[in-house]
């Protein structure tokens, strides 16, 4: 990117018009190289890491740790993958997992939309310092909280729950749910609400027939979002649960001990746990993209 | 309507932490006994004085700099390249998600399949290139695990920057950049004239964001260091002694302490960014 600013300064007007010309299109045939090589080592940088943990889940460590990588593919096996997914004590914590996020999700979603919708549409003392304060949340390191969530889940048997883990989970989740949903009712325009409220629509059917459909897609991406935070937690479940409630995260991060560690197992359960939210996040792109970086520029 | 979300927020992280205020206020350590008398603010006043929680705030800082600033300057200049127009640009801003979803923990198994001194991928790369000739111990060497640690971070964080970034670049109108080369000026001074300040806005909230995420940094240093904040407390942020000291010693009250500093930390940094940033975009605006 250098070639491209230095050149410009000094010359110009003493050079004839046509070799300026030629000297300005070679530089920005130069630039479209340039540009495609750092696109090209973007991309690298984005994929290689996580394809490398790809191919030590399906290739035997030895293969990949020689001086030159053997990828041959007579050498591919797909055998760890099926030693995980046929083994009890990995299925449970998938299973909990799942559990675990589609009920958070839900209950994030009704909840916070209710929020949401007021604080999208209604002028209220102390909105301003609810969206402030949901906002502060995100400030909060998860250690503080985490003994006394601990001993207060304990009280109420539920201590190694699962919904021990959805309760938490939503109270850590429904700040940025809420934050999110925000912006997209706002896009929402309050003529057509008016409308639906001159029809005869009570409060809740317009929230119901209008502002949700309307939203739906950005809801969606919220969904996903609240879905991937708490699959993805690792520190709460792991202070939360014990065994009867463990988590994905948790049991791919015992793979990797203090001093050994099983490279293929840790892999596969590495890209187990990342694909289901790899393909949500790629599946609703679009919205969450917009989701989670509109609301902030115009901020 | 707004009632049952906010009395769930409120109460399931505000008992907490008010409960997690009183602990602090005692001696209170698990290892030691039932016993634990209140002591009042002795747990802050030694860790003013405590050599370990200094190191840890000095490790923390330089990773929140390092990761904050550094992921900051990268996110603007990948937004520019990404905001010219080129074939597949839309696919190489759908794949910026990929590191962004990848859970934390997964994060850390994946570096330390790269970063891995006996067989690690990166010092076989660097002995093909002859750049070094024995195998570089990433992980057994306090400074460099620091140094892991923050370029595995930097590869989750930097897509979500950048994502920013890409949205301000968006709304600066082309006219703008059409008019500044009509008078002639040169590519660095239209970045630095008008890319830069036309990202104020995504920047600040960048630099808030990020600072918060980075402070509390946790998941990648436990599965890189296998839950040890290692090597030598290499890599023992303030959140992470936190962690220690309430998990593995015990002791509840200190542990409490620490926790509420590094959470004083985040607030701090962010009312820092906020007056030194805020201000001064008030003024332009006006």
């Amino acid at each position: 990117m250098a070639a491209t600013t230095d050149a410009s300064s000094t010359p110009v007007a003493l050079t004839p018009v046509s070799v300026r010309g030629r000297r300005r299109r070679r530089r920005r045939a130069w630039g479209t190289v340039g540009h495609r090589a750092l696109v090209v080592l973007l991309l690298v940088y984005l994929l290689a890491p996580f394809l490398w943990m790809l191919l030590y889940s399906v290739y035997p460590s030895s293969a990949l740790q020689r001086t030159t990588p053997d990828l041959d593919p007579a050498g591919l096996t797909g055998a760890s993958y099926g030693r995980l997914l046929s083994d009890g004590s990995f299925l449970r914590p998938m299973a909990n997992s799942a559990i675990v996020g589609i009920a958070t999700t839900v209950v994030c979603m009704v909840l916070g939309s209710a929020c949401a919708y007021a604080i999208a549409r209604f002028r209220f003392r102390g909105r301003q310092a609810l969206l402030l304060g949901m906002l502060t949340v995100q400030a909060i390191p998860v250690i503080v909280l985490a003994v006394p969530l601990f001993i207060l889940l304990r009280a109420f048997g539920l201590y190694d729950d699962l919904l021990g883990l959805v309760v938490t989970y939503t109270a850590f989740t429904l700040p940025l749910v809420v934050w999110m949903l925000v912006g997209f009712f706002e896009e929402v325009p309050p003529s057509l609400e008016r409308a639906a409220r001159i029809d005869g629509c009570s409060r809740l059917q317009i929230l119901l027939r209008i502002a949700v459909p309307l939203a739906a897609p950005g809801m969606a991406a919220t969904a996903i979002l609240a879905f991937i935070n708490s699959w993805s937690d690792f520190f709460l479940a792991k202070v939360l649960t014990s065994t009867a409630a463990t988590t994905l995260p948790v049991k791919t991060a015992a793979f990797q001990g203090l001093f050994a560690m099983d490279y293929t197992s840790a892999a596969t359960a590495g890209v187990i746990t990342a694909i289901p939210v790899l393909v949500l996040a790629l599946v609703a792109q679009k919205w969450i993209i917009h989701g989670l970086v509109e609301g902030a520029v115009k901020g | 309507m707004a009632l049952p979300a906010v009395a769930i927020v409120v109460l399931l992280l505000g008992y907490p932490m008010g409960y997690a205020v009183y602990m602090s206020g005692y001696d209170w350590n698990d290892k030691l006994g039932t016993v634990h008398p209140f002591v009042g603010l002795q747990n802050y006043a030694d860790l003013l004085g405590d050599q370990q929680v200094h190191a840890a705030l000095a490790r923390t800082l330089y990773f929140a700099a390092f990761t904050v600033l550094g992921g900051v300057v990268l996110a603007v200049l990948i937004a520019v390249l990404l905001n010219r127009r080129f074939a597949g640009r839309t696919v190489v801003r759908v794949l910026l998600l990929v590191p962004w979803a990848v859970p934390p923990v997964v994060n850390g198994i994946m570096w330390k399949l790269i970063f891995d001194g006996s067989s690690g991928i990166a010092n076989t790369v660097l002995m093909g290139l002859g750049l070094t000739d024995s195998r570089v111990q990433w992980l057994a060497d306090p400074t460099l695990t620091m140094n892991v640690l923050v370029f595995a971070e930097m590869w989750k964080l930097l897509p979500f920057l950048c994502l920013l970034m890409i949205a301000g670049l968006q709304g600066i109108p082309a006219n703008v950049y059409k008019a500044a080369r009509i008078d002639g000026a040169s590519g660095w001074n239209q970045f630095l004239h008008i890319t830069v300040p036309n990202l104020r806005g995504p920047i600040m909230f960048a630099l808030i964001v990020q600072s918060m995420w980075s402070l509390k940094v946790f998941d990648t240093i436990y599965v890189l260091t296998g839950g040890s904040g290692g090597p030598a407390g290499g890599t023992t942020t303030i959140n992470f002694l936190a962690y220690l000291t309430t998990f593995s010693n015990l002791d509840r009250g200190y542990g409490a302490a620490l926790a509420i500093s590094a959470m004083l930390l985040v607030f701090v940094v962010t009312l820092m960014w906020i007056a030194l940033l805020g201000r001064r975009s008030g003024k332009d605006r006006s």
